[in-house]
C-alpha cells in the first residue's frame, strides 16, 4: 500500500480541446452533436465507427482507453425529431489525459445494426448485449449477442418507446448456459468430447399460464 | 462433461451453479462454472435477477420522482446515487449550489463512501471466515445510519437531496455526531487492520488471488477502487474535481498488483482518507441556505406562497408539473464508492426524462468477473467476488 506520490503511475495530463478532437474525427465524417451542450458528443457515421474508435483508443494524443458505457436511445416521439429512430452513445474517457468524449452512431429502424466493439474494449461485450436486449439494435460481429437483463424467453425490447410499460410476460425456464460455457471452454483450447445431459427446467403448465 | 484439455489430457469436468441465490453472492447473481478438480476451467456469469426496469420506470415520471428510484441503485450508499443524479440535472440547468449545500454533500458523500467500504470489506472478510471484523464494522455503520435517521428520517433509502439543493438543513448537533462517528469508524479500521494486515491466513487467502492487472482492468472498463488496486491512480475527485474536492487535502490510495488483497486494502485506507475529508468539510460548514434560489428548481417559501401570486404559481408548477431541464443530452459522473457512477440524461425539454442511462460501476466489474476466475480455485470464488463489490441493485437496475 502506498500513497500516490511514490508510485509509477504518472499524474493525469492535460487533454485535447473539443476543437482538436473534432478536427481529428472530421476526416472520418465526425460532426459535433448540437444536442450535447454540456460536454462533447461527436456523431460518427456507422461505417467509420470502428476506425474512429480505434483511432481514439490508440492515438498518441487521445488514448481513450476506457469505454464507460454503451447506451441506446430511441427517438420515437421526440419532439420535432427528423433523424433516424435510434442512436447508440459511447461515453469514453482516458486514464492518461484529462478529456472525455461521447461518440454517437445513428441507426435507422429498418437496418438497426452497429459494428461490435467487443474486441476494441472488452467492456463493450456485455454493454452491447444489454443494448441489444433493451433496444433490439444488433451489434454485427458480436460473438454472443444474447439477452442480458431480461429473461431469455422475453419477447420484444422493453426500452423502445413503443413497448408499453404495463405489459406483462410469463417467463418460466431458466437458461442452462451450457452453450456459453462450452464456447468459453473451446476458446480456452478445450475440446468437448461428450455433451452433458442437460435437464431442462419445468415449463409453466397451461393452468399457470392462464392465471 | 468429458473434454480434452489444451495439454491433451482427457478429463471429466464437473459443471456447477453458484447462485442465483447463494449466501456468498450477497445478492442474486448466477455463476456457472466447469470444474477440473478444484480448479475452475471456465466460468460464465448471468445477471438480471434484480432487474426492475429502472430505466423504463424513470421515463414515466418527473425528474423529482426519479430520486427515490436512485436510492435503490447502490443501496449501501444510497446518498451517493441521489447526489450523482441531482448533480447531473443541476449541470443541465447550469445552477450553482449554495456553499452550505455543497459542503453538506461532500460530508454525505464521504460518509457514504465510508459505510459502503465498511459493508464491502466487512462482508468480504466474513466470506473469508473472519467473522469478528464484521461486528467491528457494522457497529460504526449503524451509528452512521442513526445520523441518517435524524437527518432525513430514513435509514437505507434516504432521498436526501433535491434537484437544486438538499431536502432540508441538518439538525442541531449534526457536526458533533459526524465527528464522533468518524472517530469510531477510524478506530474500527485500525482494529480490523490490526487483525488482518499481517495475518498469515488472510494474506495466503488473498495475495495473488483474483489478480486483474492494470491493462486488463482498463480494457474491462473498471473504475474506482478496483482500478486503483491495479496501480492506476485515477480518481474523479482528483482528476476532474467537483464540489471543490481540489481544495481538500487527501491522497488517493493505490495497490500494486490488483489482487484481492489490494482491493480490500485500498478500501480500508480510503476510509481513512475519507475521514480526513469529512473533518475538513465539517470545519468549513457555515450557516446558510441549502437550496438554490433559482425559481426553476426550488420551491418558494410558504410565506411567499401565501402572499405572492407569482410564488403561488411557481410552487404549483414545480409540484404538479416538475422541473424542465433544457432539451439536450448530458453525461455527468461522480466518483462513487464503487467507481464512476454516471448518468446519461436525454431531455426533450419536458418534465419527464426522455431517457436516463445509468453507468453503474458494478456492471463492468461483474462482466469481467467470470473471465477473471479462469484457473482459480473454487474456494476463492467468494473472496474475489466480495472484493469487487457487486451490488445487485445497481448492476441490474
Amino acid at each position: 500500500m502506498s500513497a500516490a506520490a511514490d508510485t509509477a503511475c504518472p499524474a493525469i495530463q492535460a487533454g485535447l480541446t473539443a476543437e482538436a478532437i473534432l478536427a481529428l474525427l472530421a476526416p472520418l465524417g465526425g460532426a459535433k452533436d448540437p444536442a450535447d451542450r454540456w460536454g462533447l458528443t461527436v456523431i460518427v457515421p456507422r461505417e467509420q465507427l470502428r476506425a474512429a474508435m480505434q483511432l481514439l483508443r490508440d492515438g498518441e494524443t487521445t488514448r481513450f482507453d476506457l469505454c464507460l458505457d454503451v447506451a441506446g436511445i430511441d427517438y420515437l416521439g421526440y419532439p420535432d425529431w427528423r433523424g433516424p429512430r435510434f442512436a447508440v452513445s459511447y461515453p469514453l474517457k482516458s486514464t492518461v489525459f484529462r478529456h472525455r468524449v461521447t461518440i454517437k452512431v445513428q441507426v435507422d429502424e429498418d437496418d438497426a445494426s452497429v459494428p461490435s466493439l467487443h474486441d476494441v474494449w472488452s467492456s463493450c461485450d456485455w454493454a452491447e448485449r444489454e443494448t441489444w436486449d433493451q433496444y433490439g439494435i444488433v451489434f454485427a460481429g458480436h460473438p454472443n449477442l444474447k439477452r442480458l437483463l431480461n429473461h431469455h424467453e422475453f419477447v420484444g425490447h422493453p426500452l423502445r418507446k413503443d413497448y408499453p410499460c404495463q405489459k406483462r410476460q410469463k417467463l418460466s425456464v431458466n437458461d442452462p448456459m451450457v452453450d456459453q460455457l462450452q464456447a468459453k471452454l473451446r476458446a480456452l483450447g478445450y475440446e468437448i468430447l461428450e455433451q452433458p445431459a442437460v435437464t431442462p427446467g419445468m415449463p409453466l403448465t397451461q393452468k399457470e399460464i392462464a392465471k | 462433461m468429458r473434454v480434452k484439455t489444451p495439454q491433451g489430457e482427457i478429463v471429466d469436468l464437473m459443471t456447477i451453479n453458484l447462485g442465483p441465490s447463494h449466501p456468498a453472492t450477497h445478492g442474486t447473481l448466477r455463476l456457472f462454472a466447469a470444474l477440473d478438480g478444484e480448479t475452475i476451467a471456465a466460468a460464465v456469469g448471468e445477471m438480471g435477477y434484480l432487474h426492475r426496469g429502472f430505466e423504463k420506470m424513470v421515463e414515466q415520471g418527473t425528474y423529482q420522482q426519479v430520486l427515490p428510484f436512485t436510492d435503490r441503485l447502490n443501496y449501501c450508499s444510497a446518498m451517493m446515487n441521489n447526489i450523482a443524479f441531482c448533480k447531473a440535472v443541476e449541470r443541465m440547468f447550469g445552477v450553482e449550489l449554495p456553499e452550505r449545500a455543497v459542503t453538506l454533500r461532500v460530508i454525505l458523500l464521504e460518509l457514504s463512501r465510508m459505510i459502503d467500504h465498511l459493508v464491502c470489506n466487512g462482508a468480504n472478510l466474513v466470506d473469508l471466515g473472519a467473522l469478528t471484523n464484521f461486528w467491528y464494522f457494522f457497529n460504526p455503520r449503524e451509528r452512521v445510519y442513526q445520523i441518517w435517521e435524524r437527518l432525513c428520517g430514513a435509514r437505507l433509502t434516504n432521498t436526501v437531496t433535491r434537484i437544486g439543493g438538499m431536502y432540508r438543513d441538518t439538525y442541531p448537533g449534526f457536526e458533533q455526531d459526524v465527528l464522533a462517528v468518524v472517530k469510531v469508524i477510524e478506530d474500527a479500521v485500525t482494529e480490523v487492520l490490526g487483525l488482518i494486515e499481517r495475518n498469515r491466513i488472510f494474506i495466503d487467502r488473498t495475495r495473488d488471488i483474483g489478480t486483474v492487472g492494470a491493462a486488463e482492468a482498463i480494457s474491462a472498463g473498471w473504475t474506482g477502487p478496483c482500478l486503483r488496486a491495479a496501480g492506476v491512480d485515477r480518481d474523479l475527485r482528483k482528476d476532474e474535481p467537483y464540489y471543490g474536492y481540489e481544495t481538500y487535502e487527501f491522497e488517493t490510495v493505490l495497490g500494486t498488483t490488483g489482487d484481492t488483497f489490494d482491493r480490500i486494502m485500498v478500501r480500508m485506507y480510503e476510509i481513512r482518507e475519507s475521514a480526513k475529508i469529512v473533518r475538513q468539510a465539517v470545519a468549513r460548514l457555515k450557516p446558510g441556505p441549502v437550496n438554490t434560489a433559482d425559481a426553476r428548481l426550488s420551491l418558494p417559501s410558504r410565506n411567499q406562497v401565501y402572499h405572492d401570486m407569482e410564488a403561488l404559481i411557481n410552487s404549483f408548477k414545480l409540484i404538479y408539473e416538475g422541473v424542465r431541464p433544457p432539451a439536450g443530452e448530458c453525461y455527468d459522473a461522480i466518483e462513487a464508492a464503487n467507481g464512476e457512477l454516471g448518468f446519461l440524461i436525454v431531455s426533450d425539454g419536458g418534465t419527464n426524462p426522455y431517457r436516463i442511462k445509468v453507468r453503474a460501476p458494478c456492471f463492468t466489474q461483474w462482466s469481467h468477473y467470470p473471465g477473471m476466475l479462469t484457473g482459480s480455485m473454487v474456494a476463492d470464488v467468494a473472496s474475489s467476488l466480495g472484493s469487487i463489490n457487486i451490488i445487485a441493485g445497481e448492476l441490474d437496475r
